[in-house]
């Protein structure tokens, strides 16, 4: 073997026993890097076990109730029956533009109902429960004016411009169930009413109307119709509908 | 098993599998990024889908969507997973065909990507902090372009194309002989799993 070739063989054990010192340092790395991932496994399949037990009986199970004054369509029926315009609105508790168009239209509608022109019909929906940091705020909003407008329906209207008026930002938890019993209070409901509004009573009626809703093919909320017919105009501006609302009277 | 396992951490180090998972992972962003994009046209071609919630709507309402996070350089963010993604698939493709880039060039693609995977996450903190919906194909973008960033880097420092000082570059070197990345990615991404776990997990499995 002649010196060069001697040389090179020795430059290469050199390199070699370098990389497995280096791997040999490595070693602790590595095992710590899988024990966290082992460790992480375990954490993810616990927090997915809790997540599903989490699911409430209640709102998974239980029995089908529709409020008192609801429509087949999966409506909550506000005003006088007999009223000539029948107003539907489709909305959802946690949508920011149905806030904007209750803020509009609250005061002219609570006026058009106490004159009798306008029979109101609610579609409280729950598909932005997804938007409520998995406390399905739309579900638990929906299912307390329901509760309210089948025990305490004179006070059903009053209790929907609440929840508008102290409307959460979308995305974050919503409202709380003590506040929005409180609300309901201050809208004049009756303790007994205030008591069984977090009883989950009409959620499966609330996820039946939604999709029901939904296969009807209304896309989006706020989406209004007078007398069947979809309100096309500016849903944001005060008049507006009151004006569309006024006409349709007018052709009876 | 201690062979196959030798055999897979060879394997591991070769271009097949460096650009495939490449290319396999710019494709699933590049999908994404066209679901959102569309969400975003569509929004804005029909002013009422803007002032409405719509439940088609990937992301949430228009209030949102419409926010200044969604938009940040005054188009869609999307937009960008369209004009980028391609030259990655691009870049993966052709390396799988044999074509070696200058350094420089990959020097840059790792420059510009890096920005990008930035950009990504901090969307992704926006979307967790302050918009709150789970957007599954915001995630999609969000893990992909990590495995894109992890592997461009991966092939960037096995090939030497970063400007770092000689000995930084022989410690990343045998860190990635060790699998140190593949640990440290796959701890990572179980990370936000178990993020997005807990806090929706009520949502999603509930």
């Amino acid at each position: 073997m002649g010196k060069q070739a001697r040389d090179r063989s020795r430059d290469l054990r050199k390199a070699q026993t370098a990389i497995a010192e280096q791997r040999g340092k490595r070693r602790p790395l590595v095992v710590g890097g899988i024990t966290v991932i082992v460790v992480l496994l375990v954490a993810i399949v616990v927090a997915v076990v809790n997540a599903v037990g989490d699911r409430d009986p209640a709102t998974s199970s239980g029995a089908l109730v529709a409020p008192k004054s609801a429509t087949a369509a999966g409506a909550l029926v506000l005003g006088q029956a007999a009223a000539p315009v029948r107003l539907e609105v489709y909305l959802d508790y946690m949508c920011p533009f149905c806030g904007r168009f209750e803020q509009a239209n609250s005061g002219e509608l609570d006026k058009l109902m106490a004159d009798g022109t306008v029979r109101l019909e609610l579609y409280p929906l729950s598909f932005l429960d997804r938007m409520s940091e998995g406390s399905r705020y739309s579900t638990r909003a929906a299912n307390a004016v329901a509760t309210v407008a089948d025990r305490a329906p004179e006070k059903a209207a009053a209790f929907n411009e609440a929840l508008f008026d102290n409307q959460p930002q979308e995305g974050t938890e919503g409202l709380s169930n003590a506040r929005i019993a409180e609300l309901a209070q201050q809208a004049g409901v009756p303790q007994d009413v205030v008591d069984v509004l977090d009883d989950h009573i009409f959620e499966p009626w609330i996820a039946k109307s939604t999709e029901a809703v939904f296969d009807t093919g209304i896309s989006s909320t706020p989406t209004v119709k007078i007398n069947g017919e979809v309100f096309k105009g500016d849903l944001y501006t005060v008049g507006a509908l009151t004006q569309a609302v006024i006409a349709a009277k007018g052709q009876q | 098993m201690s062979v196959i396992l030798a055999g897979f951490r060879q394997a591991r180090h070769s271009n097949v599998w460096i650009f495939g998972t490449m290319l396999f992972s710019a494709c699933l962003s590049l999908l994404a990024s066209f679901v959102l994009s569309i969400d975003a046209v569509r929004l804005a071609a029909d002013p009422d889908t803007a002032l409405s919630c719509n439940i088609n709507s990937v992301i949430s309402c228009g209030a949102v969507a419409t926010s200044w996070q969604a938009g940040l350089f005054g188009f869609p963010n999307a937009f960008l997973g369209l004009v980028a993604e391609p030259v990655v698939i691009t870049i993966a493709v052709a390396s799988l065909g044999g074509v070696r880039f200058p350094r420089w060039f990959m020097f840059a693609a790792q420059v510009v990507y890096t920005l990008g995977v930035i950009f990504a996450y901090w969307l992704f903190y926006q979307s967790i902090a302050h918009i709150g919906a789970l957007c599954p194909w915001c995630l999609l973008v969000t893990v992909s372009t990590t495995l894109v960033f992890t592997t461009l880097t991966h092939v960037n420092i096995r090939d030497g194309n970063l400007p770092v000082p000689a000995r930084l570059r022989s410690t990343l070197k045998s860190a990635i002989e060790a699998d140190l990345d593949a640990i440290a990615v796959t701890i990572w991404l179980l990370l936000l799993a178990l993020l997005v776990v807990t806090k929706y997990g009520s949502q999603l499995f509930g």
